[in-house]
């Protein structure tokens, strides 16, 4: 065998470098087209021995894929996850502790990451991934409906109260234009929408019924009671509530980032983006933390060609916003402009936002705390409890969690 | 009223009930032409103002269609091959007797059938992957999707084999026929409407089937065009025109084949075989 | 050896291979899946442990609770409304459909294959579609009950807890109908036509060749479609996900669903599979009265 092998050398059939160190690693994200899906593909390409194979797996399917995998032996070296869902592979260690690596690395810096990316990935003590890119949510707003209805377009409700009012002013039931949309689903992102609004009062997912959390939740309600939202919002998510936005039947909307480029090409009306309004003038700003971290697994066989393509997708921050409209998590890139006024200026208040964008979690079983929360959330809402109520049971579940 | 003007009338019945019913697939259609905000516009728009017709050669060239179309055909064609290949014999022979044995196989059948694709992935995969399957990604999808479709075949199948004559069956035998010639000879012909019925059906289920395929298929170049199709949803980002112009792409040629195939095997076959 | 070979060619062989090589096929691929849910339904199953099969024991802790929660009441009641209305519409307006197109009209078959739309489509893209048509913004369905004034404002079909499992059994109706529908006509045009052409002569009208002679030789079909709808029925997923995730305030989630939710969203696999158990026995009691149902079927 030996011998038809020199053999096969010699004879210029198999290139030596290529049994000597090519490694080919495995990742899965759930886009080939998202950052880390074309970073790979150019890492693959330079001549670094290293090939990474990528296998999209749909956003839903995403962790029932993995932990069947991982449960036995068949994940891949590398993967994208969201970030709520990070804690609970990092708690059972399934992900690989980069602590040394990060030690060791000159280009990956965890002091330059958001505090809220950081949180996510990080477990007792340990650092167990890099964030790809990071998201947080705002208030878009219709300038044109502002100035219709008589509202000043360049100073956008920066309170609970001027919110409410602006909503009851610029509806308008009879040229089918709700004054408000954002996304109550019982799902992750009703979670997603609903928690800033907590945590303004002071809560946070550990303590969701403290002093003026029902409060946060009345607010919702009086959007739905008073008709300024759809009823619909309730079983609808950010992306199709934001449609109806573009759309001209609402005049603001709660999402993020990711709908700037739609929302560029289609919005016949001119429009801008705000922070989420708070609780009091000067009250405390919150809002949430979104987009997926990169984490080796604890089980790889070739751990340093992995973080290697971890320092590869951190170099590459900067391209992140101009070419995938989502932010980077560092702290020390500045967004770069795009050429499109509308986004350049949202730019800016994304930036900031981002900056008070908490995580959710970590926590091993945040799914359970999240359901807690969306429960509480949809049985307010459709009315079979009070606020305080429903929040009153959502604690308790989340207590059991908890303890 | 003339024949003549009762099948007119039947036939503005019809297409009136269709146009009804096909409803949702026209929205398809449309919803594919339409920009990303207009899905959502008040009124909705029956016609798209801006027909976006580049939706259809982006997806040609963006998400290798042609694969994704190979693919799922090899898996549908898989799945009905070894659902009919197995099922049919089970169905003819449980059409054939009546004891308590039969009634315990077919009620162990139906049972089987119970549990959604969604539960039962968790454990074939494990089982799968435990004694090496998954290195044969779309062999395993065929073989876990034809466990689920296999029941509904022999069910249907064995309603079909009722139909047949026992004694044209004995007639064989007594002609000097063996059982298994009389089988394949006379009950498998004169029941194949209703096997051919329940093969297309499963052919279709193939075709489209979600669950298994995508847990059990890691590698995207094996993957069907029912998965194809969910490359274009982002956590929060959905290009839906261009999933239902994936779907519409894949659907069309199918129903199509479908419509033409149905005529043939409801009405066609039934007269000439029992006449 | 000779004899043994003879027997499978020509005699109780022949048949008994062919049972058990489906058999085998199913309780391999099929039943051994299915056991592995019951005795998941009574063990501790972390979500790192999915692997192997023996995990801490639960003992009943599971079944508790799932049976103290309080959404059990709600599911059990909307699973039994959601088959029952599903598989008694789908089933009758499959028949009604069925009957209408075996007329034999000019273009009858054509226009029937159409009505298969809904098999073919995958079921996340009419879960969407019907999110869409069942909008009460933008939803087609409410605007034409507006044009024609047959209602004044919209209703939200998903987001109303009145009508969200109403929305569902629509939108299901729509896609287990053509099922229904083809199975009865194959069944419908392998009836002999002297059979309705005796009646006729013996001066039978319509409806009581309907009851004596359809009814009758339709028996094993129409079993076996009623038995598979609702076994189909309890399998539906992709519409609960698509129009309502369950929602709102879990108004309309089912079994199933549920199953599906404590398994993958909240990784709770032993209670998970409980559900599975349940619906076990909810099918042992359908394949229980379909395989009842046999004894009476005609024979030609």
């Amino acid at each position: 065998m030996k011998r038809f092998l020199t053999g096969l050398i010699a004879a210029g059939v198999i290139a030596p470098a290529a049994l000597a160190q090519d490694i080919t690693l495995t990742m899965w994200t759930e886009s080939s087209t998202a950052p880390e899906g074309v970073f790979a593909r150019e890492f693959s390409e330079m001549d670094n021995g290293i090939t990474i194979d990528v296998r999209e797996v749909r956003f839903d399917d995403l962790v029932a894929e993995t932990l069947r995998a991982f449960a036995t032996r068949a994940n891949p070296d590398i993967i994208a996850i969201d970030n709520p869902d990070h804690a609970a592979f990092a708690a059972r260690g399934a992900f690989l502790d980069l602590t040394p690596y990060v030690e060791a690395s000159d280009q990956i810096d965890m002091d330059n990451y958001f505090d809220g990316p950081r949180s996510s990935l990080s477990w007792d003590g340990g650092v167990f991934g890099i964030p790809r890119a990071s998201n947080t949510i705002a208030l878009y707003y219709n300038k044109d409906m502002f100035r219709a209805a008589g509202l000043d377009p360049d100073s956008p409700p920066q309170t609970w109260d001027a919110l409410l009012e602006a909503a009851r002013t610029l509806t308008d039931a009879d040229n089918d234009v709700y004054g408000i949309a954002f996304s109550a689903k019982a799902s992750e992102e009703g979670t997603f929408q609903f928690l800033p609004w907590l945590q303004m009062t002071g809560g946070s997912f550990e303590q969701v019924n403290g002093e003026g959390a029902s409060d946060a939740l009345d607010l919702w309600k009086t959007f739905f009671d008073e008709g300024l939202t759809s009823p619909d919002t309730l079983t609808r998510g950010q992306w199709d509530s934001t449609g109806t936005f573009n759309g001209g039947n609402a005049a603001m909307v709660i999402s993020g980032p990711w709908e700037l480029g739609r929302m560029a090409q289609d919005a016949q009306f001119d429009w801008g983006v705000t922070l989420l309004p708070t609780r009091g003038p000067d009250g405390p700003r919150a809002s949430a933390l979104g987009d997926f971290n990169l984490a080796i697994f604890a089980n790889t066989e070739h751990p340093d060609a992995a973080f290697q393509f971890l320092e590869y997708a951190d170099s590459q921050a900067e391209r992140v916003w101009p070419e995938f409209t989502r932010m980077p998590s560092r702290k020390d890139i500045a967004l770069a402009p795009t050429g499109n006024d509308k986004i350049d200026a949202a730019a800016p208040v994304f930036t900031e936002q981002l900056q008070y964008a908490r995580n959710r979690g970590p926590h091993p079983e945040w799914p359970r705390i999240s359901k807690a929360i969306q429960d509480a959330v949809q049985a307010a809402l459709t009315g079979q409890k009070s606020s305080q109520e429903a929040l009153d049971d959502a604690q308790s579940q989340i207590d059991r969690v908890l303890n | 009223m003339t024949p003549v003007w009762q099948d007119r009338l039947f036939l503005a019945i019809a297409l009136a009930l269709a146009a009804i019913y096909l409803f949702p697939l026209y929205w398809m259609y449309v919803t594919s032409l339409k920009t990303g905000s207009s899905i959502f516009a008040v009124p909705p728009e029956f016609l798209p103002g801006a027909p976006q017709w580049d939706v259809y050669t982006g997806i040609w060239a963006e998400a290798n269609m042609p694969r994704y179309l190979w693919n799922s055909l090899v898996i549908a064609t898989g799945v009905t091959l070894v659902t009919a290949g197995i099922g049919a014999g089970a169905a003819y022979v449980l059409a054939r007797y009546r004891s308590l044995w039969i009634d315990a196989v077919l009620f162990t059948v139906l049972m089987l059938q119970v549990l959604p694709p969604s539960l039962m992935v968790t454990p074939i995969f494990v089982g799968f992957s435990s004694v090496g399957l998954l290195d044969y990604p779309r062999l395993a999808a065929i073989l876990a999707i034809s466990a689920k479709t296999m029941p509904f075949f022999i069910i249907l199948c064995r309603a079909a084999f009722l139909t047949v004559p026992r004694e044209l069956e004995e007639a064989a035998l007594v002609d000097g026929n063996s059982r298994a010639g009389a089988f394949f000879m006379i009950a498998l012909p004169l029941a194949r409407n209703g096997i051919l019925v329940g093969a297309l059906l499963i052919f279709m289920q193939g075709f489209g089937e979600y669950v298994y395929s995508a847990s059990l298929i890691a590698d995207n170049r094996l993957q069907p065009a029912s998965i194809g199709m969910t490359n274009f949803m982002e956590p929060n980002v959905v290009n839906w025109n261009s999933i239902m112009a994936f779907a519409a792409t894949y659907v069309t040629p199918i129903l199509a084949v479908f419509v033409i195939l149905q005529r043939q095997i409801v009405s066609g076959l039934t007269s000439g075989a029992l006449k | 050896m000779r004899r043994v070979l003879n027997t499978l060619r020509d005699g109780v062989g022949f048949d008994t291979l062919l049972v058990i090589v489906a058999l085998t096929y199913l309780l391999l691929f099929a039943g051994l899946p299915l056991i592995y849910n019951v005795v998941i339904s009574f063990q501790h199953v972390d979500i790192f442990s999915l692997g192997t099969l023996f995990h801490p024991s639960a003992g009943w802790e599971n079944y508790t609770a799932i049976f103290t929660d309080p959404l059990a009441r709600t599911v059990l009641v909307n699973t039994i409304v959601f088959t029952l209305a599903s598989v008694a519409l789908q089933f009758t307006l499959g028949f009604a459909v069925a009957l209408f197109f075996d007329r034999q009209f000019p273009g009858a078959a054509w226009i029937r294959g159409l009505f298969l739309a809904g098999w073919v489509m995958p079921g996340l893209v009419v879960g969407v579609l019907w999110n869409w048509l069942l909008s009460g913004d933008f939803g087609v369905i409410n605007y034409v009950l507006e044009a024609l004034g047959i209602i004044d404002d919209p209703i939200f079909w998903r987001s109303d807890v009145d009508y969200s499992l109403f929305s569902v059994i629509l939108a299901n109706i729509w896609y287990g109908m053509p099922f229904n529908m083809i199975l009865l006509s194959v069944g419908l045009a392998a009836i002999p036509d002297d059979l309705y052409e005796a009646a006729e002569l013996d001066g039978a009208n319509v409806w009581q060749r309907f009851w004596t002679i359809t009814l009758p030789m339709m028996r094993a079909t129409i079993g076996a479609v009623l038995a598979l709808g609702i076994i189909f029925t309890l399998q539906q997923f992709d519409l609960f996900a698509a129009i309502t995730s369950g929602g709102p305030a879990g108004s309309s989630t089912v079994a199933q669903y549920w199953s599906w939710q404590l398994s993958f969203r909240e990784f709770d696999f032993g209670r998970g599979a409980v559900i599975s158990v349940l619906m076990i026995v909810v099918v042992l009691a359908v394949a229980l009265i379909y395989v009842r149902s046999t004894r009476a079927e005609t024979r030609l």
